[in-house]
């Protein structure tokens, strides 16, 4: 290497913004947890342009993973106009001249925070889901080393104990968002939180979801065809979000995750490209 | 609909960046240069790049005159920037043992081997509000009471590279010797993400990238707060001054020196009291941190005395670790900002379902809302 090309590699923009060697890193990490799917692969991760816990791991994986040819599609609690997932599209784009869309089905990468498409995605597309809180033992367990023995030995016995205590407390599980599944057999993992009702679409899908944490340094994967299986009893059947009679004021399906509009006493679907196309009866 | 007014995404951006914009560069006075700011507000400076963990004062002025004098947005600015930059090279490992000192003081003895130099500090200056205009540039001339000053100086004042006190501690066998013989590579935490067990080096390094504030006050809760307590120690060396910067010739394969940056570095001696540990000796934490900044330094060596002392016994080694990078606990406070809609219906969901639970009455409409949803959950109940 010259002088005047060291001179110059100060001021050239990489493709993808991250320099080639922090990609390789992030590559690496991604071929582990595809490798050992739901087990949560530490990564050096770097600042980003955006901060921590603004999708800055899902940023990440996604820059990694990105190529010339790609379609990026990114969504903030289903939406593709909410502020953060147009930023976030902004930056891809602008770091990688990508085309970008709204259409789950034209995406080759969605990025997204806290929801699953409705629209079931196929083999040809990749899921980056950013996570805020990766361990899934957190509320059960502080000591970051005795985490470590737990998902080693697959001891989660504390999360069984958590689980039946709420539901003798409660009368029900009251997990929410993030609900703990158990990845092909082996790995209890969190997710991300995206509601339960996305949860049965990561169970044997046609697509690679990659999770993505920036700041606690960790991405995960469910390969396609894996066994996802939310924690629970056997004569405790799973829930998904349910509010009876709710349908959405635009579109008029019931069968989508739904988000509450007080001011209009009604709902409306969380997933803004769905609703859309539902009323062009592109579905 | 969620963010009303915030949607229309893109837009909403690019106006509040106007915003931002304009409030920076409008006003009445002249606009900000960067050779002021890395003339005149120096210890700014200097803390932006020991957040950033990267040396380059015209850099780091930018930076903070693009956040505004916030400085963990401005190491947020500069981390960001370095996160786009290949790595040219290698440096060879340095001894702090050729640090140029600016200033050093040994507050373990009155007069140690080598200078006690107070160089440029505030400590002793009155804390009295400058309210006047005026540039001063005089020296007030020492002509209060006092008795001559001693004359017992081992290196000379002007000796710049003085041995520093522990080699006196370990030359009458008070320190304990940690030295390792097998000289390992540090940890590099720009490649290798750290967790607890991880090994000393890795440590230190997250320390001296650490917010300030962080750092101190986790020293400070450990000597008055509820999590425990760490000894207050006796600081053997506190330094600021130049150190070499080298790297290997691609031709030669020699070590040439590329340049110089300026850090903090301290030694805290610890008083070793418990029963399974050399009572009869000393041990030693060990600070260093880029710029000047030695609030930064002085936590970083008593925590990390601390965590050795402590041996996992407590959760100390994962608070250092885990909890006190700046652009960390910033970022993730203040994405609470962000829209958590879908998350939070889902939270009512169940508070309802709980309630017609408690209630007895979970109705016939919601039992057949479920069994509806039988298809899309058959994969997984009871799987």
């Amino acid at each position: 290497m010259t002088i005047a090309e060291l001179v110059d590699s100060s001021v050239t923009v990489e493709f993808a913004h991250l320099d080639e060697q922090s990609k390789r890193v992030i590559r690496r990490a991604i071929l582990t947890a595809v490798a050992v799917p739901g087990y949560q692969v530490p990564f050096a991760s770097q600042e980003m342009p955006v901060a921590r816990g603004w999708g800055s791991g899902g940023l990440q994986v996604t820059l990694a993973a990105i190529g010339p040819n790609d379609v990026i599609k990114v969504i903030d609690q289903g939406d593709d106009d909410g502020i953060n997932a147009a930023n976030l599209r902004r930056l891809i784009v602008a770091t990688t001249d990508v085309e970008e869309t709204t259409d789950a089905r034209e995406a080759t990468i969605i990025q997204s925070r806290h929801r699953i498409p409705e629209e079931p995605l196929t083999s040809a597309q990749l899921l980056v889901l950013q996570v805020p809180v990766p361990e899934v033992l957190r509320g059960v367990e502080r000591d970051m080393n005795e985490m470590r023995r737990m998902h080693a030995e697959s001891d989660y016995s504390k999360m069984w104990v958590s689980l039946y205590e709420d539901l003798v407390r409660n009368g029900v599980v009251t997990a929410s968002t993030g609900y703990p599944v158990l990845v092909n057999g082996r790995y209890v993992m969190a997710t991300t939180p995206i509601p339960r009702w996305d949860i049965p679409q990561l169970d044997n899908a046609e697509f690679l979801t990659l999770f993505g944490a920036g700041r606690e340094k960790r991405i995960y994967a469910i390969p396609p065809h894996t066994k996802v299986e939310p924690l629970t009893f056997d004569d405790v059947a799973f829930e998904v979000e349910i509010t009876p009679g709710a349908t959405c004021l635009l579109c008029a399906t019931s069968d989508t995750y739904l988000i509450e509009v007080p001011s209009h006493h009604g709902w409306i679907c969380s997933d803004t490209d769905f609703c859309t196309r539902k009323r062009q009866d592109n579905v | 609909m969620g963010y009303a007014a915030a949607r229309g995404g893109l837009e909403a951006i690019l106006a509040a960046e106007d915003l931002v914009r304009r409030k920076r560069t409008e006003g009445s006075s002249a606009p900000l240069e960067v050779d002021q700011i890395t003339d005149r507000l120096r210890l700014s400076v200097d803390r932006v790049m020991g957040e950033a963990g990267l040396w380059a004062p015209e850099l780091a002025a930018r930076a903070l005159r693009q956040a505004e004098g916030d400085l963990v947005e401005a190491a947020h600015l500069l981390r960001a920037y370095r996160s786009t930059r290949r790595r040219l090279a290698r440096p060879v490992t340095v001894d702090a043992d050729e640090l140029e000192i600016l200033r050093r003081i040994v507050p373990a003895y009155r007069v140690p081997e080598g200078p006690q130099l107070l160089g440029r500090t505030l400590d002793y200056v009155g804390r009295l509000l400058d309210t006047s205009d005026r540039v001063s540039t005089g020296v007030e001339e020492a002509t209060h009471a006092g008795t001559e000053p001693q004359v017992l100086v081992f290196g000379g004042e002007t000796d710049r590279r003085p041995e520093r006190l522990l080699e006196q501690l370990r030359r009458n066998d008070l320190a304990l010797d940690r030295r390792r013989s097998d000289d390992p590579e540090p940890y590099d935490i720009n490649v290798h993400p750290v967790r607890p067990g991880v090994p000393r080096s890795a440590r230190l390094s997250v320390m001296a990238r650490a917010e300030t504030g962080a750092l101190v006050n986790l020293w400070y809760r450990n000597v008055l707060g509820p999590d425990g307590y760490i000894r207050e120690i006796t600081l053997g060396e506190v330094r600021h001054g130049w150190l070499p910067v080298r790297v290997e010739h691609p031709a030669t394969g020699q070590p040439v020196n590329l340049g110089r940056i300026r850090v903090t570095e301290t030694e805290a001696i610890e008083d070793l009291d418990g029963d399974d540990e050399a009572r009869d000796h000393f041990d030693v934490g060990y600070g260093m941190c880029v710029g000047h900044n030695e609030r930064k330094a002085i936590a970083m060596a008593n925590l990390d005395i601390a965590v050795h002392r402590d041996g996992g016994r407590s959760s100390l080694e994962q608070s250092v670790l885990m909890t006190t990078d700046g652009l960390e606990s910033s970022g993730f406070l203040e994405h609470l900002k962000l829209p958590h809609y879908v998350t939070f219906r889902s939270m009512v969901e169940r508070k309802m379902s709980l309630r017609a639970v408690a209630s007895g009455e979970r109705n016939d409409d919601r039992a057949a809302a479920i069994e509806d949803e039988e298809i899309r959950t058959e994969a997984v109940v009871g799987a």
